[in-house]
Protein backbone atom coordinates (compact mmCIF):
# COMPACT_ATOMS: atom_id res chain seq x y z
CA UNK A 1 0.00 0.00 0.00
CA UNK A 2 1.57 3.54 -1.07
CA UNK A 3 0.91 6.88 0.16
CA UNK A 4 -1.37 7.46 -2.84
CA UNK A 5 -3.94 4.21 -1.74
CA UNK A 6 -3.70 4.39 1.86
CA UNK A 7 -7.59 5.18 3.02
CA UNK A 8 -7.34 7.75 -0.24
CA UNK A 9 -9.09 4.79 -1.76
CA UNK A 10 -11.43 2.10 -0.52
CA UNK A 11 -9.41 0.05 1.31
CA UNK A 12 -10.36 -3.45 2.35
CA UNK A 13 -10.30 -4.63 6.18
CA UNK A 14 -7.46 -7.30 6.33
CA UNK A 15 -7.36 -7.51 10.48
CA UNK A 16 -10.26 -9.99 10.79
CA UNK A 17 -9.84 -11.93 7.58
CA UNK A 18 -5.76 -12.14 6.16
CA UNK A 19 -3.01 -13.67 8.14
CA UNK A 20 -4.59 -14.79 11.78
CA UNK A 21 -7.58 -12.82 11.21
CA UNK A 22 -8.59 -16.18 9.72
CA UNK A 23 -9.02 -17.48 12.70
CA UNK A 24 -11.72 -14.94 13.37
CA UNK A 25 -13.61 -15.96 10.17
CA UNK A 26 -13.33 -19.85 11.69
CA UNK A 27 -14.33 -18.75 15.18
CA UNK A 28 -17.37 -16.76 14.07
CA UNK A 29 -18.53 -19.78 11.49
CA UNK A 30 -17.76 -22.44 14.17
CA UNK A 31 -20.05 -19.81 16.86
CA UNK A 32 -22.36 -19.45 14.11
CA UNK A 33 -23.01 -23.73 13.65
CA UNK A 34 -22.79 -24.59 17.42
CA UNK A 35 -24.95 -21.84 18.72
CA UNK A 36 -27.36 -23.04 16.05
CA UNK A 37 -27.01 -26.91 17.03
CA UNK A 38 -27.84 -26.02 20.82
CA UNK A 39 -30.57 -23.94 20.08
CA UNK A 40 -31.82 -26.10 17.83
CA UNK A 41 -31.07 -29.58 19.97
CA UNK A 42 -32.67 -28.16 23.37
CA UNK A 43 -35.82 -26.61 21.76
CA UNK A 44 -36.53 -30.38 19.93
CA UNK A 45 -35.09 -32.39 23.18
CA UNK A 46 -32.26 -33.85 21.69
CA UNK A 47 -29.57 -34.02 24.21
CA UNK A 48 -26.59 -35.26 21.49
CA UNK A 49 -27.14 -32.59 19.09
CA UNK A 50 -27.30 -29.76 22.36
CA UNK A 51 -23.51 -31.55 23.63
CA UNK A 52 -21.95 -31.25 20.11
CA UNK A 53 -23.41 -27.46 19.55
CA UNK A 54 -21.68 -26.91 23.07
CA UNK A 55 -18.64 -28.95 22.51
CA UNK A 56 -18.45 -26.62 19.30
CA UNK A 57 -18.39 -23.94 21.19
CA UNK A 58 -16.34 -24.55 23.76
CA UNK A 59 -13.91 -26.64 22.55
CA UNK A 60 -13.30 -24.99 18.99
CA UNK A 61 -15.11 -21.34 18.66
CA UNK A 62 -13.29 -19.79 22.25
CA UNK A 63 -10.38 -21.01 21.97
CA UNK A 64 -9.48 -19.39 18.07
CA UNK A 65 -10.35 -16.29 19.59
CA UNK A 66 -8.15 -17.14 22.03
CA UNK A 67 -5.06 -18.06 19.84
CA UNK A 68 -6.31 -14.71 17.91
CA UNK A 69 -5.32 -12.37 20.86
CA UNK A 70 -2.49 -10.75 20.73
CA UNK A 71 -1.90 -11.10 24.47
CA UNK A 72 -4.40 -14.41 25.30
CA UNK A 73 -3.62 -14.15 28.82
CA UNK A 74 -5.48 -11.45 29.43
CA UNK A 75 -8.40 -12.84 28.58
CA UNK A 76 -9.70 -12.25 32.16
CA UNK A 77 -9.53 -8.54 31.57
CA UNK A 78 -12.89 -8.77 29.14
CA UNK A 79 -14.68 -10.46 31.22
CA UNK A 80 -16.87 -8.36 34.26
CA UNK A 81 -16.01 -7.18 37.50
CA UNK A 82 -12.38 -7.02 35.61
CA UNK A 83 -13.95 -4.60 33.19
CA UNK A 84 -17.11 -2.58 32.53
CA UNK A 85 -16.68 -2.12 29.12
CA UNK A 86 -19.72 -4.41 28.44
CA UNK A 87 -22.08 -1.52 28.50
CA UNK A 88 -20.59 -0.42 25.03
CA UNK A 89 -18.81 -3.17 23.87
CA UNK A 90 -20.49 -6.07 21.70
CA UNK A 91 -16.58 -8.24 22.26
CA UNK A 92 -17.15 -7.58 25.93
CA UNK A 93 -20.61 -8.83 25.65
CA UNK A 94 -19.61 -12.11 23.05
CA UNK A 95 -16.38 -12.70 26.00
CA UNK A 96 -19.36 -12.24 28.79
CA UNK A 97 -21.91 -14.41 27.28
CA UNK A 98 -19.65 -17.14 25.64
CA UNK A 99 -18.12 -17.51 28.72
CA UNK A 100 -21.58 -17.78 30.83
CA UNK A 101 -22.36 -20.42 27.88
CA UNK A 102 -19.68 -22.34 28.40
CA UNK A 103 -20.42 -22.71 32.00
CA UNK A 104 -24.32 -22.90 32.28
CA UNK A 105 -24.59 -25.38 29.22
CA UNK A 106 -22.34 -27.41 30.69
CA UNK A 107 -24.73 -27.84 34.13
CA UNK A 108 -27.55 -27.44 31.10
CA UNK A 109 -26.39 -30.86 29.81
CA UNK A 110 -25.85 -32.56 33.12
CA UNK A 111 -29.45 -31.90 34.39
CA UNK A 112 -30.74 -32.48 30.82
CA UNK A 113 -28.54 -36.04 30.63
CA UNK A 114 -30.10 -36.90 33.94
CA UNK A 115 -33.68 -35.86 33.35
CA UNK A 116 -34.02 -38.00 30.10
CA UNK A 117 -31.39 -41.29 31.28
CA UNK A 118 -31.12 -40.99 34.98
CA UNK A 119 -34.75 -40.33 35.78
CA UNK A 120 -35.59 -43.77 37.23
CA UNK A 121 -33.00 -43.80 39.88
CA UNK A 122 -33.96 -40.41 40.78
CA UNK A 123 -37.08 -39.75 44.15
CA UNK A 124 -39.64 -37.31 43.56
CA UNK A 125 -38.69 -34.64 45.15
CA UNK A 126 -34.96 -35.11 43.55
CA UNK A 127 -36.95 -35.37 39.96
CA UNK A 128 -39.14 -32.37 40.75
CA UNK A 129 -35.42 -30.52 42.05
CA UNK A 130 -33.59 -32.01 38.89
CA UNK A 131 -36.68 -30.60 36.19
CA UNK A 132 -36.93 -27.42 37.55
CA UNK A 133 -33.33 -26.87 37.86
CA UNK A 134 -33.41 -28.25 34.18
CA UNK A 135 -35.74 -25.59 33.30
CA UNK A 136 -33.96 -22.74 34.48
CA UNK A 137 -31.25 -24.08 32.80
CA UNK A 138 -32.67 -24.28 29.86
CA UNK A 139 -34.10 -20.69 29.74
CA UNK A 140 -30.46 -19.57 30.87
CA UNK A 141 -28.30 -21.70 27.86
CA UNK A 142 -31.09 -20.41 25.44
CA UNK A 143 -30.38 -16.68 26.36
CA UNK A 144 -26.59 -17.06 26.32
CA UNK A 145 -26.76 -19.17 23.33
CA UNK A 146 -28.44 -16.18 21.41
CA UNK A 147 -26.14 -13.90 22.67
CA UNK A 148 -23.32 -15.74 21.76
CA UNK A 149 -24.54 -16.51 18.49
CA UNK A 150 -25.80 -12.85 17.20
CA UNK A 151 -22.51 -11.13 19.46
CA UNK A 152 -21.23 -11.57 16.22
CA UNK A 153 -23.47 -9.76 14.07
CA UNK A 154 -23.60 -6.49 15.89
CA UNK A 155 -20.24 -6.49 16.76
CA UNK A 156 -19.82 -6.09 12.68
CA UNK A 157 -22.52 -3.76 12.43
CA UNK A 158 -21.09 -1.19 15.01
CA UNK A 159 -18.38 -0.63 12.70
CA UNK A 160 -18.96 2.56 11.21
CA UNK A 161 -16.24 2.01 9.59
CA UNK A 162 -16.98 -0.63 7.34
CA UNK A 163 -20.56 0.50 5.89
CA UNK A 164 -21.40 -2.58 4.36
CA UNK A 165 -20.91 -4.07 7.72
CA UNK A 166 -22.84 -1.13 9.51
CA UNK A 167 -26.57 -2.55 8.69
CA UNK A 168 -29.29 -3.25 11.56
CA UNK A 169 -30.00 -5.90 9.02
CA UNK A 170 -26.58 -7.96 9.53
CA UNK A 171 -27.17 -9.52 12.98
CA UNK A 172 -30.19 -10.74 11.49
CA UNK A 173 -28.36 -12.42 8.59
CA UNK A 174 -26.01 -14.09 10.44
CA UNK A 175 -28.31 -15.31 13.38
CA UNK A 176 -30.72 -16.62 10.66
CA UNK A 177 -27.98 -18.20 8.97
CA UNK A 178 -26.68 -20.05 12.20
CA UNK A 179 -30.09 -21.55 13.15
CA UNK A 180 -30.84 -22.95 9.47
CA UNK A 181 -26.95 -24.17 9.70
CA UNK A 182 -27.72 -25.49 13.40
CA UNK A 183 -30.83 -27.45 11.70
CA UNK A 184 -29.32 -29.12 8.92
CA UNK A 185 -26.15 -30.62 11.76
CA UNK A 186 -29.10 -31.54 13.63
CA UNK A 187 -30.41 -33.74 10.66
CA UNK A 188 -26.74 -34.99 10.53
CA UNK A 189 -26.85 -35.66 14.24
CA UNK A 190 -30.35 -36.91 14.41
CA UNK A 191 -28.89 -39.79 11.32
CA UNK A 192 -26.37 -41.24 13.44
CA UNK A 193 -27.85 -41.04 16.60
CA UNK A 194 -31.74 -41.31 16.02
CA UNK A 195 -34.11 -39.49 18.27
CA UNK A 196 -34.98 -36.68 15.69
CA UNK A 197 -37.79 -36.11 13.32
CA UNK A 198 -35.78 -35.68 10.41
CA UNK A 199 -38.91 -34.64 8.00
CA UNK A 200 -39.96 -31.83 10.52
CA UNK A 201 -37.07 -30.36 10.24
CA UNK A 202 -36.26 -30.70 6.85
CA UNK A 203 -39.53 -28.38 6.21
CA UNK A 204 -38.34 -26.31 9.14
CA UNK A 205 -34.90 -25.76 7.17
CA UNK A 206 -36.90 -25.39 3.82
CA UNK A 207 -38.56 -22.55 5.60
CA UNK A 208 -35.52 -20.93 7.20
CA UNK A 209 -33.20 -21.41 3.83
CA UNK A 210 -36.32 -19.42 2.15
CA UNK A 211 -35.92 -16.50 4.76
CA UNK A 212 -32.54 -16.42 4.03
CA UNK A 213 -32.69 -15.96 0.62
CA UNK A 214 -34.63 -12.83 1.18
CA UNK A 215 -32.60 -11.58 4.26
CA UNK A 216 -29.66 -11.77 2.30
CA UNK A 217 -31.05 -10.63 -0.85
CA UNK A 218 -32.62 -7.36 1.19
CA UNK A 219 -29.20 -6.91 2.80
CA UNK A 220 -27.58 -6.64 -0.67
CA UNK A 221 -30.13 -4.44 -1.98
CA UNK A 222 -29.99 -2.04 1.03
CA UNK A 223 -25.97 -2.06 0.41
CA UNK A 224 -26.09 -0.67 -2.89
CA UNK A 225 -27.81 2.58 -2.10
CA UNK A 226 -26.27 3.11 1.81
CA UNK A 227 -23.36 4.20 0.91
CA UNK A 228 -20.50 4.15 -2.78
CA UNK A 229 -18.32 2.06 -0.22
CA UNK A 230 -20.90 -0.26 0.83
CA UNK A 231 -22.02 -0.59 -2.90
CA UNK A 232 -18.72 -1.34 -4.07
CA UNK A 233 -18.50 -4.25 -1.40
CA UNK A 234 -21.85 -5.59 -2.66
CA UNK A 235 -20.07 -5.56 -6.40
CA UNK A 236 -17.11 -7.09 -5.14
CA UNK A 237 -19.48 -9.56 -3.93
CA UNK A 238 -21.26 -9.74 -7.08
CA UNK A 239 -19.05 -8.83 -9.75
CA UNK A 240 -15.70 -8.83 -8.42
CA UNK A 241 -12.91 -11.08 -6.49
CA UNK A 242 -15.63 -12.92 -4.47
CA UNK A 243 -18.17 -13.88 -6.85
CA UNK A 244 -17.20 -16.84 -7.49
CA UNK A 245 -16.98 -17.78 -3.82
CA UNK A 246 -20.39 -16.50 -3.13
CA UNK A 247 -22.18 -17.62 -6.23
CA UNK A 248 -20.59 -20.95 -5.89
CA UNK A 249 -19.96 -21.24 -1.89
CA UNK A 250 -23.41 -19.55 -0.60
CA UNK A 251 -25.74 -19.08 -3.30
CA UNK A 252 -25.71 -22.93 -5.28
CA UNK A 253 -24.13 -24.68 -2.36
CA UNK A 254 -25.39 -23.06 0.66
CA UNK A 255 -28.82 -22.59 -0.27
CA UNK A 256 -29.70 -24.06 -3.73
CA UNK A 257 -28.73 -27.55 -3.07
CA UNK A 258 -30.18 -28.16 0.34
CA UNK A 259 -33.38 -26.44 -0.67
CA UNK A 260 -33.57 -29.00 -3.56
CA UNK A 261 -32.44 -31.75 -1.93
CA UNK A 262 -34.94 -30.76 1.27
CA UNK A 263 -37.94 -29.92 -1.83
CA UNK A 264 -37.32 -33.50 -3.82
CA UNK A 265 -37.67 -34.92 0.10
CA UNK A 266 -41.28 -32.87 0.44
CA UNK A 267 -42.30 -33.99 -3.08
CA UNK A 268 -41.51 -37.91 -2.84
CA UNK A 269 -41.96 -37.90 1.35
CA UNK A 270 -38.31 -38.53 1.96
CA UNK A 271 -34.75 -38.32 0.80
CA UNK A 272 -31.91 -41.49 0.75
CA UNK A 273 -29.23 -40.88 3.64
CA UNK A 274 -27.10 -40.36 0.92
CA UNK A 275 -28.41 -36.68 -0.47
CA UNK A 276 -28.86 -35.65 2.66
CA UNK A 277 -25.51 -36.02 3.34
CA UNK A 278 -24.85 -34.50 0.31
CA UNK A 279 -27.50 -31.18 1.71
CA UNK A 280 -25.92 -31.36 5.14
CA UNK A 281 -22.54 -30.68 3.85
CA UNK A 282 -23.10 -28.45 1.29
CA UNK A 283 -25.44 -26.31 4.24
CA UNK A 284 -22.09 -26.48 6.53
CA UNK A 285 -19.84 -25.46 3.68
CA UNK A 286 -22.61 -22.62 2.97
CA UNK A 287 -21.88 -21.13 6.26
CA UNK A 288 -18.26 -20.97 5.74
CA UNK A 289 -18.75 -19.38 2.45
CA UNK A 290 -21.57 -16.56 3.41
CA UNK A 291 -18.97 -15.25 6.69
CA UNK A 292 -15.83 -15.74 4.64
CA UNK A 293 -17.43 -13.65 1.97
CA UNK A 294 -18.85 -10.82 4.66
CA UNK A 295 -15.61 -10.13 5.95
CA UNK A 296 -13.65 -10.36 2.77
CA UNK A 297 -15.99 -7.39 1.13
CA UNK A 298 -15.69 -5.11 4.32
CA UNK A 299 -13.73 -1.85 2.35
CA UNK A 300 -13.17 0.83 4.55
CA UNK A 301 -14.64 3.92 3.64
CA UNK A 302 -12.38 6.52 2.21
CA UNK A 303 -10.87 9.48 4.18
CA UNK A 304 -11.31 12.21 1.96
CA UNK A 305 -14.09 12.61 -0.20
CA UNK A 306 -13.66 13.48 -4.09
CA UNK B 1 -9.80 21.83 28.65
CA UNK B 2 -9.97 19.85 25.19
CA UNK B 3 -6.79 19.85 23.52
CA UNK B 4 -7.26 19.82 19.50
CA UNK B 5 -4.62 20.61 16.78
CA UNK B 6 -5.06 22.54 13.23
CA UNK B 7 -3.52 21.54 10.47
CA UNK B 8 -3.05 23.99 7.47
CA UNK B 9 -2.95 22.01 4.44
CA UNK B 10 -1.48 24.60 1.95
CA UNK B 11 1.51 25.34 4.12
CA UNK B 12 2.75 21.14 4.48
CA UNK B 13 5.21 20.77 2.19
CA UNK B 14 5.85 16.97 2.76
CA UNK B 15 8.97 17.05 4.71
CA UNK B 16 8.02 13.96 6.98
CA UNK B 17 9.66 16.15 9.93
CA UNK B 18 6.57 15.54 11.55
CA UNK B 19 6.65 11.84 10.57
CA UNK B 20 10.39 11.37 11.88
CA UNK B 21 9.68 13.74 15.25
CA UNK B 22 7.22 11.40 16.53
CA UNK B 23 9.57 8.15 15.59
CA UNK B 24 11.87 9.77 17.82
CA UNK B 25 10.12 11.19 20.62
CA UNK B 26 8.08 7.98 21.29
CA UNK B 27 11.20 5.42 20.44
CA UNK B 28 8.30 4.06 17.55
CA UNK B 29 9.26 0.38 15.64
CA UNK B 30 10.64 0.43 12.53
CA UNK B 31 6.72 -0.78 11.34
CA UNK B 32 4.81 1.39 13.37
CA UNK B 33 4.28 5.18 12.27
CA UNK B 34 1.83 7.09 14.45
CA UNK B 35 1.56 9.85 12.03
CA UNK B 36 0.98 9.21 8.30
CA UNK B 37 1.01 11.44 5.09
CA UNK B 38 -1.60 11.14 2.86
CA UNK B 39 -1.51 11.99 -0.73
CA UNK B 40 -4.55 13.27 -2.22
CA UNK B 41 -4.61 13.10 -5.85
CA UNK B 42 -7.26 15.32 -8.26
CA UNK B 43 -7.09 15.86 -11.59
CA UNK B 44 -8.55 18.53 -13.95
CA UNK B 45 -8.30 19.28 -17.62
CA UNK B 46 -5.75 16.68 -17.43
CA UNK B 47 -3.80 18.25 -14.78
CA UNK B 48 -2.87 16.08 -12.11
CA UNK B 49 -2.04 17.70 -8.52
CA UNK B 50 -1.29 15.88 -5.54
CA UNK B 51 -2.11 16.93 -2.17
CA UNK B 52 -0.76 16.34 0.95
CA UNK B 53 -2.82 15.26 4.19
CA UNK B 54 -1.13 14.83 7.32
CA UNK B 55 -3.35 12.57 9.41
CA UNK B 56 -2.69 11.12 13.14
CA UNK B 57 -5.29 10.23 15.42
CA UNK B 58 -8.08 12.69 15.69
CA UNK B 59 -8.77 12.15 19.83
CA UNK B 60 -12.67 11.87 18.51
CA UNK B 61 -14.55 13.42 21.42
CA UNK B 62 -17.44 10.48 20.66
CA UNK B 63 -14.68 7.87 19.59
CA UNK B 64 -15.42 4.23 18.34
CA UNK B 65 -12.03 3.11 19.59
CA UNK B 66 -13.37 3.43 23.18
CA UNK B 67 -16.60 2.19 22.91
CA UNK B 68 -15.17 -1.14 21.71
CA UNK B 69 -12.75 -1.40 23.56
CA UNK B 70 -13.69 -4.60 25.69
CA UNK B 71 -11.08 -4.27 28.60
CA UNK B 72 -10.93 -0.49 29.26
CA UNK B 73 -7.50 -0.27 27.81
CA UNK B 74 -8.41 2.44 25.43
CA UNK B 75 -10.00 5.62 27.78
CA UNK B 76 -11.00 9.31 27.39
CA UNK B 77 -8.78 11.59 29.64
CA UNK B 78 -11.11 14.52 30.70
CA UNK B 79 -8.48 16.77 28.37
CA UNK B 80 -10.24 14.59 25.12
CA UNK B 81 -6.88 12.95 24.73
CA UNK B 82 -7.86 9.26 24.00
CA UNK B 83 -5.17 6.34 24.99
CA UNK B 84 -4.34 3.41 25.76
CA UNK B 85 -3.26 1.16 28.24
CA UNK B 86 -1.20 -1.18 26.81
CA UNK B 87 -1.15 -3.47 30.04
CA UNK B 88 -4.64 -3.44 29.48
CA UNK B 89 -4.63 -4.52 26.10
CA UNK B 90 -5.58 -7.70 24.98
CA UNK B 91 -4.95 -7.37 21.29
CA UNK B 92 -8.78 -8.09 20.12
CA UNK B 93 -7.99 -5.43 17.34
CA UNK B 94 -11.67 -4.43 17.02
CA UNK B 95 -10.39 -1.13 17.65
CA UNK B 96 -8.54 -1.10 15.11
CA UNK B 97 -11.41 -2.48 12.60
CA UNK B 98 -13.96 0.40 14.24
CA UNK B 99 -11.27 3.12 13.86
CA UNK B 100 -13.15 5.06 10.77
CA UNK B 101 -9.66 6.66 10.26
CA UNK B 102 -7.54 4.22 10.39
CA UNK B 103 -5.41 5.58 12.38
CA UNK B 104 -4.78 2.39 14.58
CA UNK B 105 -1.70 -0.30 14.11
CA UNK B 106 -1.77 -3.25 15.74
CA UNK B 107 2.24 -4.36 16.81
CA UNK B 108 2.18 -8.18 15.49
CA UNK B 109 5.25 -9.67 16.87
CA UNK B 110 5.52 -10.04 12.87
CA UNK B 111 6.05 -6.08 12.91
CA UNK B 112 8.67 -6.28 15.48
CA UNK B 113 11.72 -6.29 13.65
CA UNK B 114 14.95 -4.10 14.25
CA UNK B 115 15.70 -1.07 11.98
CA UNK B 116 18.32 -2.96 10.50
CA UNK B 117 17.03 -6.66 10.12
CA UNK B 118 19.80 -9.15 11.06
CA UNK B 119 21.93 -6.66 13.04
CA UNK B 120 21.84 -6.00 16.43
CA UNK B 121 19.46 -3.23 18.05
CA UNK B 122 20.57 0.19 17.43
CA UNK B 123 21.16 2.64 20.59
CA UNK B 124 18.07 3.98 19.43
CA UNK B 125 16.08 1.14 19.51
CA UNK B 126 18.12 0.10 22.82
CA UNK B 127 17.38 3.06 24.39
CA UNK B 128 13.32 3.08 23.64
CA UNK B 129 13.32 -0.61 24.82
CA UNK B 130 13.75 1.17 28.29
CA UNK B 131 12.41 4.35 28.10
CA UNK B 132 9.08 3.62 26.11
CA UNK B 133 8.82 0.56 25.19
CA UNK B 134 6.08 -0.84 23.42
CA UNK B 135 4.34 -4.26 24.11
CA UNK B 136 3.60 -6.35 20.98
CA UNK B 137 0.38 -7.97 21.16
CA UNK B 138 -1.04 -4.46 21.70
CA UNK B 139 -2.32 -2.22 19.42
CA UNK B 140 -1.08 1.90 19.34
CA UNK B 141 -1.80 4.88 18.21
CA UNK B 142 -0.91 8.61 18.25
CA UNK B 143 -1.49 10.00 22.17
CA UNK B 144 -1.05 13.83 21.31
CA UNK B 145 2.46 14.05 23.23
CA UNK B 146 0.14 13.01 26.41
CA UNK B 147 3.82 12.70 28.46
CA UNK B 148 5.02 16.50 26.88
CA UNK B 149 1.24 17.75 27.77
CA UNK B 150 1.39 16.61 31.52
CA UNK B 151 5.06 17.51 32.35
CA UNK B 152 4.45 20.93 30.92
CA UNK B 153 1.51 21.70 32.65
CA UNK B 154 2.87 20.24 36.01
CA UNK B 155 5.82 23.01 35.62
CA UNK B 156 2.99 25.76 34.52
CA UNK B 157 4.01 25.63 30.53
CA UNK B 158 0.96 26.15 28.21
CA UNK B 159 0.76 23.47 25.38
CA UNK B 160 0.88 24.83 22.08
CA UNK B 161 2.16 27.91 22.85
CA UNK B 162 5.52 26.89 24.88
CA UNK B 163 7.43 24.40 23.08
CA UNK B 164 8.32 21.72 26.04
CA UNK B 165 4.51 21.20 26.73
CA UNK B 166 3.66 20.93 23.15
CA UNK B 167 3.72 17.57 20.54
CA UNK B 168 6.73 16.96 19.00
CA UNK B 169 5.17 16.89 15.42
CA UNK B 170 4.32 20.52 16.09
CA UNK B 171 7.59 21.78 17.38
CA UNK B 172 8.87 19.88 14.38
CA UNK B 173 7.04 21.26 11.62
CA UNK B 174 9.15 23.85 9.71
CA UNK B 175 6.13 25.35 8.01
CA UNK B 176 4.25 25.78 10.77
CA UNK B 177 1.15 24.09 9.27
CA UNK B 178 0.41 22.36 12.52
CA UNK B 179 -1.13 24.32 15.63
CA UNK B 180 -1.59 22.81 18.88
CA UNK B 181 -4.08 24.52 21.60
CA UNK B 182 -6.80 23.97 23.67
CA UNK B 183 -10.34 23.66 21.94
CA UNK B 184 -12.20 24.79 24.21
CA UNK B 185 -10.27 28.02 24.86
CA UNK B 186 -12.27 30.62 22.29
CA UNK B 187 -9.60 32.25 22.47
CA UNK B 188 -6.69 29.98 21.47
CA UNK B 189 -4.81 29.61 18.82
CA UNK B 190 -6.31 26.60 17.54
CA UNK B 191 -10.07 27.85 18.02
CA UNK B 192 -9.48 31.32 16.16
CA UNK B 193 -8.17 29.25 12.88
CA UNK B 194 -10.92 27.44 13.05
CA UNK B 195 -12.99 30.25 13.26
CA UNK B 196 -11.58 32.34 11.23
CA UNK B 197 -10.32 30.03 8.21
CA UNK B 198 -13.44 27.72 8.27
CA UNK B 199 -11.66 24.72 9.86
CA UNK B 200 -13.45 21.09 8.55
CA UNK B 201 -13.10 17.93 10.09
CA UNK B 202 -12.30 14.78 8.66
CA UNK B 203 -15.76 13.02 8.32
CA UNK B 204 -17.43 14.90 10.32
CA UNK B 205 -20.67 13.06 9.26
CA UNK B 206 -19.59 10.25 11.35
CA UNK B 207 -20.58 12.03 14.24
CA UNK B 208 -17.88 11.29 15.95
CA UNK B 209 -15.72 14.75 16.27
CA UNK B 210 -12.56 15.31 15.79
CA UNK B 211 -10.14 16.91 17.44
CA UNK B 212 -8.02 17.84 14.57
CA UNK B 213 -8.86 20.17 12.30
CA UNK B 214 -7.84 21.08 8.47
CA UNK B 215 -7.77 24.38 7.02
CA UNK B 216 -7.61 25.14 3.72
CA UNK B 217 -8.25 21.70 2.25
CA UNK B 218 -10.98 20.29 0.24
CA UNK B 219 -12.41 18.13 2.97
CA UNK B 220 -15.82 18.53 3.50
CA UNK B 221 -18.20 21.16 2.15
CA UNK B 222 -15.69 24.12 2.13
CA UNK B 223 -14.10 24.38 -1.63
CA UNK B 224 -12.03 26.92 -0.11
CA UNK B 225 -8.67 25.88 -1.44
CA UNK B 226 -7.93 22.40 -3.42
CA UNK B 227 -4.41 22.59 -3.72
CA UNK B 228 -1.58 22.81 -2.01
CA UNK B 229 0.94 25.38 -3.17
CA UNK B 230 3.39 24.99 -5.87
CA UNK B 231 6.46 24.72 -3.77
CA UNK B 232 4.78 21.88 -1.46
CA UNK B 233 4.15 19.81 -4.26
CA UNK B 234 6.91 17.76 -5.01
CA UNK B 235 5.75 16.29 -8.49
CA UNK B 236 5.94 19.80 -10.17
CA UNK B 237 8.69 21.10 -7.77
CA UNK B 238 11.16 18.52 -7.93
CA UNK B 239 11.76 17.98 -11.34
CA UNK B 240 13.48 21.96 -11.58
CA UNK B 241 15.10 21.51 -8.64
CA UNK B 242 16.21 18.07 -8.18
CA UNK B 243 19.61 16.84 -9.29
CA UNK B 244 18.45 13.02 -8.93
CA UNK B 245 15.61 13.70 -10.78
CA UNK B 246 17.75 14.54 -13.83
CA UNK B 247 20.18 11.96 -13.20
CA UNK B 248 17.66 9.19 -13.07
CA UNK B 249 15.60 10.81 -15.75
CA UNK B 250 19.50 9.96 -18.19
CA UNK B 251 19.69 6.28 -16.51
CA UNK B 252 15.91 5.80 -17.61
CA UNK B 253 15.94 7.01 -20.66
CA UNK B 254 19.54 4.96 -21.59
CA UNK B 255 17.33 1.79 -20.52
CA UNK B 256 14.47 2.45 -22.36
Amino acid sequence: MVTHEWMVKPMQQTEWIKGEGLLIWLAEVFSSLGTGLYLVSMFIGNWWGAAFGWAIIVLIKLPLHLIYLGKPVRFWRALPPFTGAWRTSWIARGFFFSTLFAGIGFLQLITSYLMLYQNGEMAGTTLTTVAGLDLILKILGGFTAIMTAIYCGFMMSFCKSVPFWNTGLLPIVIMNAGIADGLALLIGVGMWGGGVDIIMLESVTRILLLVNIILIGTYLLNSTYQSDTAKLSSKELLVGKNALLFWVGVVILGIAVPLIISLLGYRTGGVSHSLQIIAIVCHTMGAFALKYCILNVGIYKPLLAK
Amino acid sequence: MKWGMVIDISKCMRCHGCVAACRVEHFLPFSIAWVKLIAFETEERNVVDVTTYPVRCNQCADAPCVDVCPTEATYQRDDGIVAIDADKCIGCRYCVVACPYQNRTFFSKKRNVNYFPKHPETRFEKMGNVLYPHQTGTTQKCNFCMERIDDGLAKGLKPGIDKDATPACVNACQARALTFGDLDDPDSNVSKLIRDRKGTQIRAELGTDPSVYYIDSKIGQYYTSNKAPKEAQTGHYMPDKSSVENRAKEIFSKKT
